[in-house]
């Protein structure tokens, strides 16, 4: 009788040592931290829940080049991290052999929020978003197929894979989670904005002058606090004749759509230049000027540009003393963002 | 312990038993009353060089009125690997089935909820990078020597693509469902229309024609 529980309790403990080492969670889990005024993320969470070691593997994809089809581009070439993740100083963004596409690369900041990604929203989930500039042949210039099959064939990567996802075979899913879990963590929350709504400091008298006229004037669009209502708007520019972007309408077919752009968060504004989908405007004052004098008028217009917004001097200085409220240097010069360091995992031959 | 040994791999035996295969599926794509061979320059006018499309949301109808729905249920066929076109459902009762439904595509709600793996992984080269979603159906060739490329797919309104389909079954564990491409390619002037890469009318149209197409026998 005492032999037969004896084997009954071996039974049971085989079944369980099968059932953990078919279970064995990666670490951890790694939680995005975000202020009680901002709303809850639209990204589902439980669906790739952030694991440390997925973020640091997702960070390693994001700045090898190894994404691209000659290893000469990777995704920070045009998401620089101590630029609000955008590509200053150019216009339009460039790729592999010197190629330049056709809009200004847009800054990564606070994506759990966003539905739609892209200046017109071709893509409808974080997820997959890595996949339009990886096969675009003026960015990256490669396929998701044989980015796998590189990966799979370094000696690195494999052994990464195994430690987040406890097999080291290399699929389009997994690679595309990762890069995601990485640009999830890239909240901006820490803006002298932010400390004002936590009650930790207050706005000077001009930022707070400033703030008035932004509320007035820029707050239906760059709704507070993410400073997006991430919808797709007609802002009045003219057309560029030799890009001739139409915007949202190549993707939705519905002339309504036309010349509408994802409106982007002004976030770290200060860092972000050049502006509009195709970078024209260099500075925020030629922005301002624009909704001023330069609404170009069209069916399509977005309402709140019917009548030009018209600020005297002084209220532009203000609002722009506000906008420079939003630069968070906690999020520029976060050292998790940045460059990952070769002694925390070691990386492979696509790095130069 | 021989006594428990036994009892234990009676037990597995008879659950892997219950859970035999009760309906096998062969997807046979035929065109002019042949099944399709790819790359095949013999057959008329008509070369097909690839041919994959997604099958999904599987239900089979018992007599009894029970409805037996598979989970995760996304098959891609790809003529190119033989073993894709069979699809086998596990069914504990062997009961006389009497219908089946299935769409020709992936749903709506699968096409927005970001990456997936396994058939639905975007290696598998049937996912629009720059306009989100699932290519339900391609097919590339050439006929009468100019080249043709179909890419159907689209999720979102007024265009979407994915089409319920439903067969009648006759009691068999084995059955072959065929997709009759004839139409297809005789319906399109192919001088003029020989690409669609992208959601639209064109798109949804012809996957409204492909749907009328499958018949089981």
């Amino acid at each position: 009788m005492r032999n037969k529980k004896n084997e009954i309790l071996t039974l049971l403990f085989f079944f369980l040592l099968i059932g953990t080492a078919l279970n064995i969670p990666s670490s951890s889990y790694f939680i995005i931290k975000y202020p009680d005024y901002f709303p809850k993320p639209l990204y589902d969470f439980n669906k790739n829940p952030l694991t440390p070691e997925g973020v640091e593997l997702g960070r390693h994809l994001f700045y090898d080049p190894i994404l691209s089809k000659d290893s000469s581009i990777s995704c920070s070439n045009c998401h620089l991290s101590y630029t609000a993740f955008t590509h200053v100083d150019h216009k339009l963004s460039h790729g592999i052999n010197d190629s330049i596409g056709t809009r200004n690369s847009p800054s990564l900041i606070n994506l759990a929020w966003s539905e739609l990604f892209m200046w017109d929203g071709a893509v409808n989930h974080l997820d997959v978003q890595a996949l339009a500039p990886i096969s675009h042949p003026a960015e990256m210039g490669e396929s998701i197929e044989n980015v796998v099959v590189k990966l799979q064939s370094t000696k690195r990567y494999p052994m990464l894979f195994q430690q987040v996802f406890n097999d080291s075979i290399i699929t389009g899913e997994k690679l595309l989670k990762v890069i995601s879990q990485f640009e999830l963590t890239l909240v901006s929350q820490n803006s002298k904005y932010d400390s004002v709504m936590r009650k930790e400091t207050v706005f000077n008298n001009q930022e707070q002058r400033g703030y008035k006229v932004f509320q007035n004037n820029c707050n239906s669009c760059h709704t507070e606090p993410l400073f997006t209502s991430y919808q797709f708007k007609n802002n009045g520019l003219a057309i560029d004749s030799i890009l001739n972007d139409v915007g949202r309408y190549r993707i939705t077919n519905n002339p309504n759509d036309s010349l509408k752009f994802k409106i982007p968060t002004l976030r770290n504004i200060e860092f972000s230049y050049p502006y509009m989908h195709d970078g024209r405007f260099k500075s925020i004052s030629e922005v301002l000027k624009h909704y001023e004098k330069g609404i170009l008028y069209s069916s399509t217009l977005a309402n709140e540009l019917k009548t030009p917004i018209g600020l005297t001097h002084e209220e532009k200085v203000d609002l722009t003393a506000f906008l420079l409220t939003l630069t968070d240097r906690d999020f520029l010069f976060n050292s998790n963002f940045s460059y990952p360091k070769t002694n925390n995992i070691e990386i492979t031959e696509g790095y130069k | 312990m021989k006594l428990l040994l036994f009892t234990f791999f009676l037990s597995i035996s008879s659950l892997l038993i219950k859970a035999q295969t009760h309906l096998k599926i062969k997807v046979l794509p035929i065109l002019n009353n042949e099944p399709i061979v790819l790359n095949d320059a013999t057959k008329d006018d008509v070369i097909i060089t690839n041919l994959k499309f997604y099958l999904s949301s599987f239900s089979l109808t018992q007599n009894n009125g029970e409805v037996y729905i598979e989970e995760n249920s996304y098959h891609l066929i790809d003529l190119s690997k033989p073993e894709t076109v069979n699809i086998a459902f596990p069914l504990i009762e062997n009961k006389t089935l009497e219908n089946l439904t299935f769409l020709l595509g992936i749903d709506s709600v699968t096409n927005v909820s970001g990456v997936m793996g396994g058939d639905l992984d975007p290696t598998k080269g049937m996912y629009w990078a720059w306009n989100s979603g699932y290519i339900n159906f391609k097919i590339e060739g050439t006929k009468n020597s100019i080249p043709f490329e179909f890419h159907l797919g689209g999720y979102a309104a007024p265009y979407q693509t994915a089409q319920k389909i439903e067969v009648d079954l006759k009691e068999s564990e084995e059955m072959v469902l065929y997709l009759d491409l004839s139409d297809f390619l005789n319906k399109i002037d192919i001088n003029t229309n020989n690409k669609v890469m992208s959601p639209g009318k064109t798109s949804q149209e012809l996957s409204i024609l492909l749907a009328t197409l499958f018949y089981a026998k």
